[in-house]
C-alpha cells in the first residue's frame, strides 16, 4: 500500500507542478495600481511623453483594447498625424483630451462605444501625460506643464498628484442637467426643444415613463426598446453607468422625469 | 471568497498589536450598534490593516478563503447528487444506490467540520488583517450574517439527523422523509452559499448609487445582496460544486478501489468511481452556459471591467483554462475508454476511439491558442502584427467555438458508446433509431462546423450571434439521441455483465488526475473572479491602499493555487483515511449477493449499471 500511496502523492504533486510550471512559463502579466507621479511645473514633454508612455503601457489599461485591431483602433505611430483633422476647431491635443475624458464623443466608425472615461482611474496630469505620449505617436507633441492645472502644483516644484484616482473631479461639480446631458452627448440622438436630432426618442415628452424606466433605459439601453425606435436599437452607449457618478445619473432621471 | 481579496501590510500598524487592532474593531462594531451617527467616526478609528508573518496578509486571506471555498464546494456539492442517488434508490427499488448515497454522505461529516475550521479561519483573518473593511462590510450585512450564522446550524443539525436517522427510517413513510431531509439539508446550504456570494459578489460589482462617499449605514441591505453578479455567481457555483464534489468522490472511490483487499470491495469503488466521473463530467457540459451569463452580467456592469477579464492582463488565464478544460475532456474520455474494457461487446467500438481522440487533441489545440493578447511594440514587431501570422487564424472565438463544440459532442458519443457497449437492442426499429442518432450527430457538426467557417466573414456583432446557434444545435443533438437511446434500449438483452472491478490501476490515477484539475481551476477561477477588481476592496467604491494591492500575474497566482490544492489534497486524504477507520466498508458477502441478484438486466438507470463483482458474476 505504501508504494500506491506514493504513486498517488506523485500523480497528484506531479499534475500540480505541470500546471505551476506552465503558468509561470507564459508572459507575465502583473495589473498595477496607477500611482502617485511627481510632474514639475518645469516638466519637459519628454518627460510627460515617458510618464504617458508608462501610463498607456500599464496602470491606463489602454492595451486591454488598442493595438489589437478587434476592440478599438490601433493608435501606436498614427494617431499623432490624424488627431489634428477629427474634428474642426479641436486642436489635437483637445480631441485626444475629450476622447479620453468624454469618449462616447467620438467614436470612430466600425467600433463599439466601450471607452470609459479615464477620470475614473486616472488623475488629470496623468491623462494630460497620457495625451503628450499620443501626440508623440506620429506627430508633434504641444502638451506642456502649463497645460496641468497649476492649483495642483506644490511649492516645491513637483505636484503631488493625488492618489484618489481622478474619480471624475472634474464632472462631479456639474449639477445642470441640461449640461449633464450637453457633456455626455445625448442630443446627438435625442432632442430637447431646439436642440439636439431626433434620432431617439424627444426628451419633451420623456417623462411620461417612470423614473424606473429612464433609469434603466440609461444604464441598459438594449433592456427595452421604445415603440417605433426598433430601427436604431442597439446603437445606444452602454457605458453611461460608468462615465456617470451616482448623483449625476440621479440629477438626469429627475429633470427626465418632469418633461412631459 | 477566494483569490487575491485584499492585500498587504500598513506600516501605521506594527507587528505584535494583533490585540490591539482586534479591540479597535471591536470597539468600532459596538460604536455602529450603538449610534450610527458615530459610525464613520468609528470606522476612521480602525486602524485599516494588519500584519501576518511571513505570507504577509494577502497570502493569509488567499489561503484561509481557497481553502475554505474548496470544502464549502464539497460539502455543498456532495448532497445534491447524494440526494438524487437516494431517489434513484427508493423509487427504483434498488438499495445498492441507497447505499451508495450513505456513502457519498459519510465523506460530508468529517469535510463539514473542516469547511466550518477554515470558514473561522477566514473571518478571524479578515477581522484582524482588514479590521478596516471588515467593519465595512458588517456595517452593510450584519443581518444577514446572523441569519447565516442561523442557517449554519439547521444546515448542521440536519445533516447529522440525515446521516444518522439513515438505517432507522429506511422504509416505507420513513424512508420518504429522510429522503425529505436530504432534499431541506439542500435547501439550507443553498440559501447559505446564496448568502455569502453576496458578500464577495458585493465587492465585485456594488450598486451603482453606492459610492466612496456612502457611509456603509445608509446602503440599502436588499440592494446590496441583490448586486448586478449575485445571481449569475449563484448558479454558476451551483453547477460548479456538483462537477467538483463528483471529482472529489471519483477520487476518494479510486483511492479505495487501489486500497481494496477483496473483488467485491474493487467492484464497489469501482463503480462508486464510474458514477463520480459520470456526476462530475455531466455537470461539466453545463457549467459553460453558466460562464457565459456571468461573463455578460460581467461586461453590463462594467464594459471596463469584462475587457480587463476576457483581454486584460488576464487574456492568458483564458488559454490555462482552456488547457486545463482539454486535459479534463481528455482524461474523462479516456476513463470511459479504459472502462470499455470491462463490458463485453465494447470491442467492436474500438477502432472509433482513435478518431475521438484526434477530435479532442485538435480541439484543444485550437481552443489553447492565444489569439487577443496584450502586447508590448516589441512583442508586436516580433510577431510581425498584432496576431500570429498562422496561430491568430486558429486564436478567434469562431475556431474556438467550434473547436469546444465538437469537443462536446465527442464526449458525449464516448458516453452513448460505453453505454451501448454490452446492450443489445430488441425492438424493430433500433437500425432506423441508430441512423436517426447518427444523423442527428452529423446535422449538430454541420451546424457547428458552417457557422464556425461563417463566423470569419462577418463582423464581430455578428459573430456572436453564432455561438448560440453552435451550442443549441449541440444541446438538441444530445437530447434527441439519449431520447433515442433511452427508448431504444429499453428490455434490450446483455452481451454479458459489467466486469466490475476488473479495471487497470491506470484508470484510477485517471479520477485523481481529474480531481486535482477541476481543483486547480476552480483556484484559477476564483483568482480570476477576485482579480478583475483589481485595486480595489469595492470595486470602484473602497481602494486598496495596502502596499500589495496590486493583482499578482499569473505564475505568482499559480503558485498560490497549487499551495491551496496541496492544503486541500492533504487535508481531504486524511478524511478519507477517517472515513476507513470510521467505518467497515459497506459492501460485504450481503451486498455481493444482493448485486448479483440484480445482475445486468437492471441496469437501465440513470446513471449506469451497479458492481457485479467479477468473480461472484462469474465472467
Amino acid at each position: 500500500m505504501l508504494r500506491t500511496n506514493l504513486k498517488i502523492l506523485f500523480t497528484v504533486i506531479g499534475t500540480l507542478a505541470v500546471y505551476t510550471a506552465v503558468a509561470n512559463m507564459i508572459p507575465q502579466v502583473q495589473s498595477e495600481v496607477p500611482e502617485e507621479t511627481a510632474i514639475g511645473a518645469d516638466a519637459t514633454p519628454e518627460q510627460l511623453v515617458a510618464i504617458g508612455q508608462e501610463l498607456y503601457e500599464g496602470a491606463g489599461g489602454c492595451t486591454a483594447c488598442h493595438g489589437l485591431g478587434t476592440r478599438a483602433p490601433d493608435l501606436l505611430g498614427v494617431i499623432g498625424q490624424v488627431c489634428g483633422d477629427r474634428r474642426e476647431g479641436l486642436e489635437c491635443k483637445e480631441y485626444i483630451l475629450q476622447s479620453l475624458t468624454e469618449p462616447s464623443s467620438f467614436v470612430v466608425e466600425g467600433f463599439q462605444p466601450i471607452m470609459p472615461d479615464l477620470r475614473r482611474t486616472l488623475s488629470e496630469p496623468q491623462i494630460w501625460a497620457l495625451v503628450a505620449f499620443l501626440q508623440s505617436q506620429g506627430g508633434q507633441v504641444t502638451v506642456t506643464a502649463a497645460d496641468i492645472p497649476r492649483a495642483e502644483v506644490t511649492a516645491a516644484g513637483g505636484q503631488a498628484i493625488g492618489d484618489d484616482g481622478g474619480a471624475a473631479a472634474a464632472d462631479a461639480a456639474v449639477t445642470d442637467p441640461v449640461e449633464l446631458l450637453r457633456t455626455n452627448a445625448c442630443f446627438a440622438c435625442h432632442q430637447l426643444g431646439e436642440e439636439g436630432v431626433a434620432l431617439g426618442p424627444a426628451f419633451e415628452t420623456i417623462g411620461t415613463r417612470d423614473a424606473e424606466y429612464i433609469r434603466r433605459s440609461i444604464l441598459l439601453p438594449n433592456a427595452d426598446t421604445a415603440q417605433g425606435f426598433e430601427t436604431v436599437a442597439g446603437t445606444m452607449p452602454a457605458n453611461f453607468g460608468d462615465q456617470l457618478t451616482a448623483a449625476q445619473l440621479e440629477t438626469i432621471v429627475r429633470f427626465l422625469s418632469s418633461q412631459r | 471568497m477566494s483569490g487575491p481579496l485584499m492585500s498587504g501590510r500598513l506600516p501605521r500598524v506594527r507587528r505584535g498589536r494583533p490585540i490591539r487592532v482586534a479591540g479597535a474593531l471591536a470597539a468600532a462594531l459596538l460604536l455602529l450598534a450603538a449610534d450610527p451617527g458615530l459610525a464613520q467616526d468609528a470606522l476612521a478609528l480602525t486602524p485599516e490593516y494588519g500584519r501576518f508573518p511571513l505570507i504577509g496578509a494577502r497570502g493569509a486571506i488567499w489561503i484561509a478563503a481557497q481553502v475554505h471555498l474548496m470544502f464549502a464546494a464539497f460539502v455543498l456539492g456532495v448532497p445534491m447528487f447524494a440526494v438524487v442517488v437516494e431517489a434513484v434508490g427508493m423509487f427504483g427499488g434498488d438499495r445498492r444506490y441507497d447505499r451508495l448515497a450513505k456513502e457519498f454522505t459519510r465523506l460530508l461529516l468529517i469535510a463539514y467540520s473542516a469547511t466550518a475550521i477554515w470558514g473561522a479561519a477566514l473571518v478571524f483573518a479578515l477581522a484582524t488583517l482588514y479590521p478596516r473593511f471588515w467593519a465595512y462590510l458588517t456595517a452593510i450585512f450584519a443581518p444577514s450574517m446572523w441569519i447565516y450564522a442561523g442557517l449554519f446550524f439547521l444546515e448542521s443539525f440536519t445533516l447529522y439527523l440525515y446521516y444518522y436517522g439513515w438505517e432507522r427510517w429506511k422504509e416505507g413513510i420513513g424512508k420518504k422523509m429522510h429522503w425529505g431531509l436530504g432534499i431541506l439539508l439542500n435547501v439550507w446550504g443553498t440559501i447559505v452559499m446564496f448568502i455569502a456570494n453576496s458578500w464577495l459578489t458585493y465587492m465585485m460589482s456594488p450598486p451603482a448609487d453606492v459610492t466612496a462617499d456612502t457611509a456603509p449605514q445608509t446602503v440599502r441591505l436588499w440592494s446590496a445582496i441583490a448586486n448586478a453578479t449575485w445571481m449569475p455567481i449563484n448558479i454558476h457555483r451551483l453547477i460548479a460544486n456538483v462537477v467538483f464534489g463528483g471529482a472529489i468522490v471519483g477520487a476518494y472511490a479510486a483511492y479505495r478501489f487501489l486500497a481494496a483487499r477483496t473483488d467485491e470491495e474493487r467492484a464497489h469503488y469501482d463503480w462508486m468511481g464510474y458514477i463520480g466521473n459520470f456526476i462530475a463530467i455531466g455537470a461539466l457540459i453545463v457549467l459553460p452556459f453558466a460562464g457565459y451569463y456571468l461573463g455578460r452580467e460581467i461586461y453590463e456592469f462594467n464594459q471596463q471591467m469584462g475587457i480587463t477579464m476576457m483581454g486584460g492582463f488576464m487574456s492568458w488565464l483564458w488559454i490555462i483554462q482552456a488547457f486545463l478544460i482539454g486535459i479534463l475532456f481528455l482524461t474523462g474520455n479516456y476513463y470511459l475508454w479504459v472502462g470499455m474494457g470491462r463490458i463485453p461487446g465494447a470491442e467492436r467500438f474500438t477502432p472509433y476511439i482513435k478518431w475521438l481522440l484526434i477530435v479532442l487533441v485538435i480541439g484543444t489545440i485550437v481552443w489553447a491558442t492565444p489569439h487577443t493578447m496584450i502586447a508590448n511594440r516589441r512583442e508586436i514587431a516580433a510577431m510581425g502584427g498584432t496576431h500570429h501570422p498562422f496561430l491568430g487564424v486558429l486564436g478567434v472565438m469562431s475556431a474556438k467555438n467550434t473547436a469546444v463544440n465538437f469537443m462536446i459532442l465527442t464526449t458525449f458519443l464516448s458516453f452513448l458508446l460505453y453505454r451501448r457497449a454490452n446492450k443489445q437492442p430488441v425492438i424493430g426499429w433500433a437500425r432506423t433509431g441508430t441512423l436517426v442518432q447518427g444523423a442527428a450527430f452529423a446535422l449538430a457538426g454541420g451546424i457547428v462546423l458552417f457557422y464556425g467557417i461563417y463566423g470569419y466573414f462577418v463582423s464581430a456583432i455578428v459573430r456572436i450571434g453564432f455561438s448560440v446557434y453552435q451550442v443549441l444545435a449541440v444541446l438538441a443533438c444530445i437530447l434527441v439521441v439519449i431520447t433515442l437511446d433511452v427508448l431504444m434500449l429499453r428490455g434490450a438483452t446483455s452481451r454479458g455483465a459489467i466486469r466490475w472491478g476488473q479495471m487497470p490501476a491506470r484508470s484510477q490515477y485517471a479520477l485523481f488526475i481529474l480531481a486535482v484539475t477541476f481543483t486547480w481551476l476552480m483556484g484559477l477561477m476564483g483568482f480570476a473572479r477576485s482579480g478583475i477588481r483589481q485595486h480595489w476592496h469595492v470595486f470602484e467604491v473602497i481602494r486598496d491602499t495596502s502596499p500589495q494591492a496590486f493583482t499578482p500575474a499569473l505564475g505568482p497566482a499559480a503558485t498560490m493555487i497549487s499551495v491551496c490544492v496541496l492544503i486541500f489534497f492533504g487535508i481531504v486524504a486524511f478524511i478519507f483515511w477517517l472515513g476507513g477507520l470510521a467505518e467497515k466498508p459497506i459492501v460485504g458477502p450481503a451486498a455481493v449477493g444482493t448485486a448479483v441478484d440484480l445482475g445486468p438486466a437492471a441496469t437501465s438507470v440513470a446513471v449506469g449499471p451497479g458492481p457485479a463483482p467479477s468473480a461472484a458474476a462469474g465472467d
